[in-house]
């Protein structure tokens, strides 16, 4: 025994010695802080840690920047293995998900012992928007009401228009009478056609076509849920204020013209709209503050870009029955958490009040990037310029309508079932806007969708916990089969001792393989088949919801089968499409000709530029006006060339706006990175021996018999490849819908993966994402069992069967 | 041999006549070929061509020109800024994205071929049902497995280094790629193999001294397939890389197209410089797969 003990007790004391140079070493705290920011906040955020850091001796600062539409993925994958960073950027729309389920600290505790700490000096409507059931999670650092109208003022001076004071309204008709206190007027007053009835100018662009209807809508006292919102029952976009408010919008600009439509302003390349404004084709622009430095970068003082331009507030309502005017418009913001994870809750709060509190605030404000959530720095010289201020940051010059908004902002419900249910209404009335549906059948269908996943959701059963004895034996239940599958057969026969050679020299050849799979691959594919009978929101422990999610997805997911529908349809055409196209190329390429080297290497480029700026570059092409495409189909004008032959109705196609268009569109693109399978199939080529084809060509067969006769056969390896790879690629497609279209217009391009995204990360339920999956996965694996049947057609060369 | 007599027959028919005609026809189908290629290479240049121009355009010129037309005053100041820009710091993250994809490949390389010979060659018990679990991994949408793993290399303190992205490549190396393989090592005939076990070889020689080098082309297009993919890689350098001094490319680039601040010519700046060196890549490398196996030499 002493033999033992001796050298345990040396290891445990070198153990010891570790772990206290260890913890000496880490010592000095670390906090990771997660930000969505762009170039110039980062730019600021970066120098206000460093400020932070030498204000806190010992403290170091993280700084863990993602893009905004996979910021709460990343959130969430990294809570669950208890990695999150200990303080986080969150906003309105989010932040209630997180702190429903305990993964956020609440403030006020840390509020009431810090000393000097003043809440109320914060606009209260964000602090409001802040609180879950009543509960403050997240000190705001901005507050963004996007009632603001962005306009030029040499525009207004031009169509004889006295320049706005915000005391303005808009009505359903022009009213003259009112000249510029008459938004509707205005709009009509400043939009310009040309001799041919196009519009050379629009009176006015929103940034999205929703930042103008709900702004509308809420000032006809209306909401798109029932009171109160932290815990509303019912959505009401069926409200007869939202129907009419939705077509008045559709109508400004599919019928009178005075506000681009979908196709002109498409909602898929964020700053068309301001772009408009800034290039003087609209003269008024909805946004929030935040485009201020895009538009000064562009209209610098002193060069010929310039015309004077400024903000006001955006028009309110007169309320038929009381006569009063009322306004309310749309708002955002953003702040700072503490994640509950935290091992830092005392430093993590430091931080939380140095980026949500003054300091970084104020930078903030110089920098032009966000309207302070903390009164006295809104009405401030950081933030409103002044005498002192350097002409190219004069402008806006009415930057105190920023504060002047903010008694009308309406903020998403802070039930933080808002996204989840909001965004079913929100797809079915995306055609109200395209033109092709009326917002009375759509808005209801929408509506009544929401309404019913509501009540799902209000009504659920409690579930039992996960019981993990029997996961864990269900689990082991399947490996066994799977291996019982395997190797049964094998057992049955009789092996000579070559054969078991054979086996041995196999599996020895398969160790690196086998090591994989059962460290990496196995354990994560069976614990999301347990979790695919689970309720299991990421964050919180998972239920078991027994085979409710399969259920859910076969008989209540009406966006399941839609879903289901699109991927298979995009699949059947795009891939044999695709692989027809790489063959050609690849046969066009296998020839000698001078310069090859340079063609293939053409052909491939689509396949090799990043995709982030491939989506953009395709945003670009698929642009309805002046967008490359068009531009080629129907001339510059948008009228010509093949325009004679399509019917368009005197529109151009909006590839990705038009729900009948999208997903033809997406099939399009798919075709450009054929390359991958060109490559594959080019390599096969090189493999045919030259002297079977000149065998062939010397028995006199033609072209199209070598073709049939050599190439095909030979090549059978490569496009059996090319085929069930394509497919498998195909279902899954996700990258470019997701970052294109978001799976809109109207869940025309919501394929099975954005669904399954969409469910797990945005609507936190993982479980039935995973259902989901594996139902996905048992298609594809049928599918591809039914293409090894047809593998009996391949041809391999070093067959021997 | 075969080959020979055959050709020894029909040669002594053609007359000189069809030979001059073939040739007409040959030199037409190279024309109609080339006028088709090029009609080809302009479509599929035009993605690097709008990012050039994008990247040489100033912001304002993106509201005022199209986005396929050259600019007016192009400049250069785009790919300056890019290079020094600390938020996005671009030669860190270029030897990062080297590094990730070029161990990768490696990885996938060394193993995905041992792997696909076995697949292919050795007839061991319970080969083609394990062939089908090998290509079903690659069937289950990585958004449900994608919690379960980021947990397991949490476990292994992995998350914040390059292990995620490289360590995995060398235990299999993927189902696309050993699949791929498999495919071409089918198309090898088997009498090169039998000729070598009658010389007494084994698997393993076999497969280092005729199946490797006959594989060129295909393990050209597996190397380039896999440093491409790993280059252009998005949603794992996303969760497993937190520090920007750690990321990659694709990931930086993603900066300049956030929430409130798109910079177009920045963004296409970065990406331009970070596709070059790809398209030099496929264009020193595709001379491999272009001479093709060596299979000839067997007649």
């Amino acid at each position: 025994m002493k033999s033992v003990v001796g050298p345990l007790r040396w290891i445990a004391l070198i153990v010891f010695a570790l772990g206290l140079v260890l913890h000496a070493a880490a010592d000095p705290i670390t906090l990771r802080f997660a930000i969505w920011d762009g170039d110039e906040a980062l730019k600021v955020l970066r120098s206000e840690a460093h400020k932070f850091e030498e204000a806190h001796p010992g403290v170091t600062v993280h700084l863990e920047n993602t893009d905004y539409k996979i910021y709460f993925q990343k959130l969430l994958t990294q809570y669950a293995a208890r990695t999150a960073p200990d303080v986080a950027m969150l906003d309105p729309q989010n932040y209630q998900q997180f702190a429903k389920r305990g993964a956020l600290l609440k403030l006020d505790p840390m509020i009431a012992e810090t000393p000097g700490f003043d809440l109320s000096a914060y606009y209260k409507e964000i602090v409001v928007a802040m609180q879950w059931r009543k509960e403050l999670y997240v000190l705001p650092r901005d507050i963004a009401p996007i009632g603001l109208i962005y306009y030029n003022k040499e525009l207004f001076k031009e169509a004889g228009l006295d320049l706005p004071d915000g005391s303005w309204t808009w009505d359903y008709k022009p009213r003259p009478e009112l000249g510029s206190k008459c938004f509707t007027y205005c709009m009509q007053k400043l939009t310009k056609f040309k001799a041919d009835g196009s519009v050379e100018r629009w009176g006015f662009a929103p940034s999205w076509q929703g930042a103008i209807t709900d702004t509308f809508a809420y000032s006809t006292g209306s909401r798109y849920c029932n009171d109160p919102p932290e815990a509303f029952t019912r959505m009401t976009m069926d409200d007869p204020n939202v129907i009419k408010t939705f077509d008045f919008v559709a109508n400004l600009a599919n019928k009178e013209h005075w506000m681009p439509s979908t196709s002109e302003l498409t909602s898929v390349a964020q700053s068309t709209a301001v772009d408009l404004f800034i290039s003087r084709r609209a003269a008024m622009y909805q946004c929030g503050i935040w485009d201020v430095a895009h538009i000064r970068a562009a209209v610098k003082p002193g060069t010929k870009e310039f015309f004077d331009w400024d903000i006001t507030l955006a028009p309110g309502h007169i309320d038929p029955k009381t006569g009063k005017v009322i306004k309310a418009w749309p708002t955002g913001g953003s702040g700072y958490g503490i994640m509950s994870s935290t091992e830092h809750p005392k430093e993590a709060w430091e931080l939380v009040q140095w980026m949500g509190g003054p300091h970084a605030m104020k930078a903030l404000a110089q920098a032009g990037i966000g309207q302070p959530a903390i009164h006295s720095l809104a009405i401030g010289p950081d933030w409103i310029p002044g005498p002192n201020t350097p002409i190219e940051q004069r402008y806006p010059a009415s930057r105190i309508v920023t504060d002047q908004a903010i008694p009308y902002v309406v903020f998403p419900a802070t039930a933080d079932y808002w996204s989840e249910v909001s965004s079913l209404a929100f797809a079915k009335a995306e055609p109200v806007y395209a033109g092709t549906r009326l917002a009375k059948d759509a808005l209801v269908d929408g509506n009544n969708m929401a309404n019913a996943r509501l009540n799902a959701m209000l009504h659920k059963q409690k579930l039992p916990d996960y019981n993990w004895k029997s996961g864990t034996a269900l689990g082991i239940l399947i490996v066994g089969a799977l291996c019982l599958w395997i190797w049964y057969p094998e057992l049955k026969k009789k092996h000579t001792a070559g054969q078991k050679r054979e086996t041995r020299i196999g599996y020895l050849f398969l160790t690196p393989w086998i090591i994989g799979t059962l460290t990496l691959t196995l354990g994560p594919m069976i614990l999301s088949l347990l979790m695919s009978f689970a309720d299991w929101d990421i964050i919180m422990p998972a239920k078991w919801a027994g085979l409710g999610n399969y259920r859910e997805a076969f008989f209540e997911d009406p966006r399941f089968w839609n879903s289901f529908k699109i991927t298979i349809l995009y699949t059947a055409i795009s891939v044999p499409a695709g692989i027809i196209i790489a063959l050609a190329l690849a046969l066009l390429l296998n020839q000698k000709i001078k310069g090859m080297p340079i063609f293939r290497t053409f052909f491939y480029i689509p396949t090799l530029v990043s995709l982030v700026a491939t989506s953009l570059l395709w945003m670009k092409i698929f642009q309805p006006t002046g967008g490359l495409l068009n531009t080629l189909m129907f001339g510059a004008k948008g009228t010509g060339g093949l325009g004679h032959y399509i019917g368009v109705n005197g529109q151009a196609p909006n590839w990705l706006g038009d729900e009948r268009l999208s997903l033809s569109a997406m099939m399009i693109m798919s075709l450009w990175g054929v390359g991958g399978a060109m490559v594959i199939l080019l390599a096969g080529l090189q493999g045919v021996p030259d002297v079977y084809y000149e065998a062939a060509t010397l028995d006199g067969a033609s072209m199209w018999r070598r073709f049939k006769a050599v190439t095909v056969p030979l090549l059978s390896p490569a496009l059996f490849f090319t085929m069930v790879t394509g497919m498998i690629g195909a279902v899954q497609v996700f990258i470019q819908p997701f970052v294109m279209t978001q799976g809109g217009p109207n869940n025309s391009t919501r394929f099975l993966m954005v669904h399954i995204y969409d469910e797990g990360f945005a609507n936190l339920r993982m479980g039935y994402a995973s259902s989901l999956a594996w139902i996905l996965f048992v298609v594809i694996l049928g599918v591809t069992i039914a293409q090894f049947r047809l593998n009996k057609l391949v041809h391999y060369e070093g067959d021997v069967r | 041999m075969i080959t020979a007599k055959r050709a020894a027959v029909p040669a002594s028919k053609t007359n000189t006549s069809d030979l001059a005609l073939q040739k007409v026809g040959v030199q037409a189908g190279k024309v109609t070929a080339f006028a088709l290629l090029l009609f080809g290479s302009i479509v599929f240049f035009l993605p690097l061509y709008m990012s050039v121009t994008m990247a040489l355009k100033k912001p304002l010129d993106f509201s005022t020109s199209s986005s396929w037309a050259w600019p007016k005053e192009a400049t250069l100041k785009n790919f300056g800024d890019v290079l020094s820009n600390p938020n996005v710091p671009f030669t860190h993250l270029f030897w990062n994205t080297v590094a990730i994809a070029s161990f990768s490949t490696m990885g996938v390389l060394l193993s995905a071929s041992l792997v696909a010979y076995a697949f292919a060659r050795i007839n061991f018990a319970g080969r083609d049902r394990l062939f089908i679990v090998m290509l079903s991994t690659m069937m289950l949408p990585g958004i449900a497995t994608m919690i379960p793993t980021y947990i397991l290399f949490t476990q292994l303190h992995w998350v914040n280094t390059f292990l995620p992205l490289t360590v995995p490549a060398f235990l299999g190396g993927g189902a696309f790629n050993i699949f791929l393989l498999r495919q071409f090592f089918l198309g090898i005939p088997r009498e090169l193999d039998e000729a070598a076990r009658l010389d007494g070889a084994g698997h393993w020689l076999i497969f280092t001294r005729v199946i490797l080098p006959l594989s060129g082309p295909v393990l050209a297009t597996v190397g380039i397939f896999c440093f491409i993919y790993n280059w252009r890689d998005f949603m794992g350098p996303l969760i497993y890389l937190n520090d920007i001094d750690k990321q990659t490319l694709e990931l930086g680039l993603s900066t300049y197209n956030s929430l409130h601040q798109q910079q177009w010519q920045l963004l296409m700046a970065a990406s331009v410089l970070a596709t070059i060196p790809l398209v030099v890549m496929f264009f020193l490398g595709q001379r491999y797969f272009v001479k093709g196996l060596a299979i000839t030499g067997l007649k």
